[in-house]
């Protein structure tokens, strides 16, 4: 009794502060208020204080029912957003260290409550309970295979956020700017602008620096491209260790690696393009706008994968199966 | 700053640079550089795989102009010598032609737009196995993809059909398709990813300043000796070599290999599955309590390489199947006792099964998947015991259900009126009478006797059938060992190689460098490691190292 109403407790905390953090955020991108230290301040205390309201709810749960709190879809929910808020943790450690202003919380608070607010919303319900392994989940296994699948997850759609981002902040200005294309070359920009200019692949971004405003963006989008390459690479590590050991567990428990199950098809397709966004930056040319178009097709296949695969609740994954109506 | 650019080379930048930056930096950490990019854009293109460009074209399957990467300044001179030579090297006419079309093959298949195009074909086939429902008769397809009303305009049952879709994950364009991934990976190996082996473990010293100034990252420390900059490096973590003025550090060089692991490792992991796939046998039995198979029986072939072996013939016997219960009644666990004797009737191995703990008997891998209720042992009227053979039933929403029937009045005629029970599992059997009015629920331990219809049944026993799955794969080793290898490279993938070069001009130090992942942290980390280098001081007496500076 005692662990459901800490749960209900943590849930709610943080829940409630993540809403703040983000409320903070928008303030700041309308109003302004970023000079406010104090604020900027306590929006990354409200971050961490999510973070360990997550980490309790795990905890109790874990105790509470017995087995790794990873066995349906409201528990992989929670944990992909302990996922989420995790990553918010190390980048904003990272940054904090070389005295940098996190952007990244833009990306991963959000992310952290819409799965959370997911989670614990209405539609759900049926599965807030703890409720026990059937018996094909018992095992050691379960751990490695799931925690690492979400992780990767978690990686992995904040890195193609990222790249989504990019594709924004790129295409915003560029249709305006395509018509001045001929003045470039008077014009006077750095070394960074001739750099992109010589990329014959990316026409788009040839047209794009004219002033020294645009400077900040390009710095901007740089630094996002290489964040999200990064992010990426780590989720990609995290993806396939997960798959593996999903196939090592297969085998020992239905006696074959691979049966072309539908997650098992469609978590195989997020590595495939994960691993063709990874190849298409090895080109200098392809890197910028065209690898994070293939990371945004990377963030609708996760999707599919995850959710739209549970859905349909075919296959031995059907754990992760659910409907719509709310009870 | 004004010694960070070189004035001859662009002029027109001078006027914005200053604008840039924030007067905060103590010493710049994004440097633009002047220089002509175009000299090394398709160089580095050549290093990760091959890219069919202008340049590309001379180069068919030759390594020499990634050697132009590390020595940055002059070896094209050494380029066409060694292509000359090669050229000299083959004799005849045709014979030359005969030679060549092995490295034309290579240098096609080892483009990577081609590899990229490849991956996107396997993710949208398989995105379409998932789609289509597999391994269905043709009548559903001519259902479900009507010629006359087509999915998405066009989509019939014959493009299902001829194109094998309907068994996607071994058709043959699938199959087709892994098939060239594979050559692909192979030649893009060969050609790129082990020359670049023996050019990254060189290391070159930069002699001029220039080229230094024309890294990624680049800066200068006025006041400082490379000697100092060498001691801070390798309390870093990077081995350093000096030598003279000039200096070369790296750090994270396995970044570079590992990539070469990953395409071994899937090679390894696609052979090992091709094995599973032509050389394996399997086959699934359901074997009620107490009785026996043969395993060579149940064990049907997979593929044109597998043999049986000698422990295909021993017999298997389900001593008992039993599972267990949540206090909530579900099912929490099931077991299967088995013997394994050999034909003599010897004993070989006693084990208790359950779902994720096989057996593993010579090679040959028992699981247990499935259950399922056999018979139901009653008593009647104090008579038998009778055994009542139990079926399945397929009720919407129940996962499992058995049922039995024990007829009470004559069975001859047509219309049999009897005692039904239904069971989930095998702890609770529920009675129905002859009406299909529910009677009770009993459960096998507690021996309790229920009248119904004036008949008096005990149940005995529940006699449930333990589901295993046999299989014997020889590809599994192979397939473990590529897994193995594939998670460790791609760790190791992670790491990112830097290179930084250091040359002494007097008493100024030039320093560059380059990493090939860590483009973001690269520069704070230098600025890091550079601040830590002390500034020679110049004092009438002695040189003393001084405090941090720039």
């Amino acid at each position: 009794m005692i662990f459901s109403t800490l749960e209900h407790i943590l849930t709610h905390i943080s829940f409630s502060v993540v809403s703040i953090v983000i409320t903070i955020h928008f303030l700041n991108l309308f109003l302004l208020v970023d000079e406010v230290v104090g604020l900027y301040d306590s929006s990354e205390k409200g971050m961490i204080v999510t973070f360990f309201c997550i980490t309790g709810l795990l905890v109790t749960r874990w105790v509470y029912s017995g087995h790794f709190p990873l066995s349906d879809l409201y528990e992989s929910l929670i944990f992909l957003s302990w996922g989420f808020s995790l990553i918010h943790m190390v980048s904003y450690f990272k940054l904090k260290i070389k005295k940098r202003k996190n952007n990244l919380s833009a990306i991963t608070a959000p992310s952290a409550i819409f799965t959370q607010g997911f989670a614990t919303s209405g539609l759900l319900t049926k599965m807030h309970q703890s409720a026990i392994l059937a018996p094909a989940l018992q095992s050691q296994w379960l751990m490695m295979h799931v925690s690492m699948m979400v992780l990767g997850y978690a990686a992995l759609l904040c890195g193609s956020l990222l790249s989504v981002a990019l594709l924004v902040i790129t295409f915003r200005k560029a249709i305006k700017i395509i018509g001045k294309n001929n003045n470039l070359l008077n014009q006077s920009f750095s070394f960074g602008e001739i750099q992109y200019m010589n990329e014959r692949s990316n026409v788009l971004l040839n047209t794009y620096f004219l002033s020294s405003k645009n400077y900040y963006r390009y710095q901007l989008t740089q630094q996002l491209d290489r964040w999200s390459y990064r992010i990426i690479s780590l989720g990609f590590i995290f993806l396939t260790i997960g798959i593996l050991s999903g196939a090592v567990w297969a085998n020992e428990a239905w006696g074959s690696y691979w049966n072309w199950d539908p997650k098992e098809t469609w978590a195989f397709i997020t590595w495939t393009v994960f691993a063709i966004y990874l190849h298409t930056r090895t080109n200098k040319n392809f890197e910028g706008v065209n690898s994070a178009l293939v990371a945004s097709m990377g963030f609708l296949i996760i999707w599919i994968c995850y959710f739209g695969v549970n859905l349909l609740g075919i296959g031995l994954h059907s754990y992760g199966s659910f409907t719509l109506t709310s009870n | 700053m004004e010694t960070l650019l070189n004035p001859s080379k662009t002029p027109f930048l001078l006027v914005p640079k200053t604008h840039f930056f924030k007067p905060s930096l103590l010493h710049s950490s994004f440097n633009p550089r002047p220089h002509t990019p175009f000299t090394r854009r398709p160089l580095s293109v050549a290093i990760i795989c091959k890219l069919k460009t202008s340049q590309g074209r001379k180069n068919d399957g030759k390594n020499n102009n990634i050697s132009k990467k590390i020595l940055l300044s002059d070896s094209a001179p050494e380029l066409s010598n060694e292509e000359g030579k090669a050229k000299a090297e083959s004799g005849g006419g045709a014979w030359r032609v005969i030679r060549k079309l092995p490295r034309k093959v290579l240098s096609v298949l080892s483009n990577l737009p081609l590899a990229i195009g490849e991956m996107f074909t396997i993710a949208a086939l398989m995105a379409l196995g998932t789609a289509i429902d597999q391994g269905e008769a043709p009548e559903y397809y001519f259902q479900k993809y009507p010629e006359d009303n087509p999915v998405l305009g066009f989509f019939t049952w014959r493009w299902v059909l001829t194109l094998g879709f309907d068994h996607m994950f071994s058709s043959p364009i699938f199959l087709g398709t892994l098939v060239l991934l594979g050559t692909s990976l192979m030649a893009c190996t060969y050609t790129t990813q082990i020359p670049l082996v023996k050019v990254a473990r060189r290391w070159s010293f930069l002699q001029s300043a220039d080229s230094i100034r024309k890294q990624e990252f680049s800066d200068t420390l006025t006041r400082a000796s490379v000697k100092d900059l060498g001691v801070i490096l390798m309390g870093a973590g990077y081995e350093v070599f000096l030598k003279g003025p000039s200096l070369y550090a790296f750090k994270g060089l396995a970044g570079r290999f590992a990539p070469i692991g990953v395409h071994l490792a899937m090679l390894l992991i696609m052979g090992g599955a091709t094995l599973s796939a032509t050389g394996s046998f399997r086959g699934s039995v359901t074997v009620p309590q107490g009785l026996n198979f043969v395993m060579g029986d149940v064990l049907g072939p997979t593929g044109f390489l597998s043999t049986p072996t000698d422990a295909f013939n021993t017999e298997v016997h389900v001593n008992k199947f039993y599972m267990d219960y949540y206090d909530s009644g579900e099912v929490s666990q099931f077991h299967t006792d088995l013997s394994l004797f050999d034909m003599n009737g010897k004993e070989l191995m006693r084990k208790t099964l359950s779902v994720n703990d096989p057996l593993r008997y010579g090679g040959i891998t028992i699981y247990q998947t499935d259950w399922s209720f056999s018979a139901l042992q009653i008593l009647k009227d104090d008579e038998g015991p009778f055994n009542l053979a139990m079926a399945p039933l397929t009720v919407n929403g129940d996962k499992k259900l058995f049922g039995t029937f024990l007829p009470v009045a004559d069975t001859d005629s047509p219309d049999v009126k009897g005692i039904s029970m239904l069971a989930r599992d095998l702890q609770s059997i529920v009675l129905y009478d002859k009406q299909g009015k529910f009677v009770g629920v009993r459960r096998p331990n507690s021996k309790l006797p229920i009248e119904i219809d004036g008949t008096k049944i005990v149940i005995v026993d529940a006699i449930g059938s333990s589901g295993l799955d046999l299989k014997t794969d020889p590809g599994v080793p192979t397939v473990y060992a590529g897994f193995g290898a594939l998670m460790l490279t791609t760790c190791i993938s992670f790491l990112s190689h830097s290179q930084i070069w250091a040359l002494q001009d007097g008493t100024t130090v030039f320093v560059g460098g380059k990493t090939n992942r860590a483009k973001a942290e690269f520069p704070d980390e230098m600025n890091y490691l550079l601040d830590q280098v002390p500034e020679i001081v110049e004092s009438p007496i002695s040189k003393q190292p001084g405090s941090i500076g720039g």
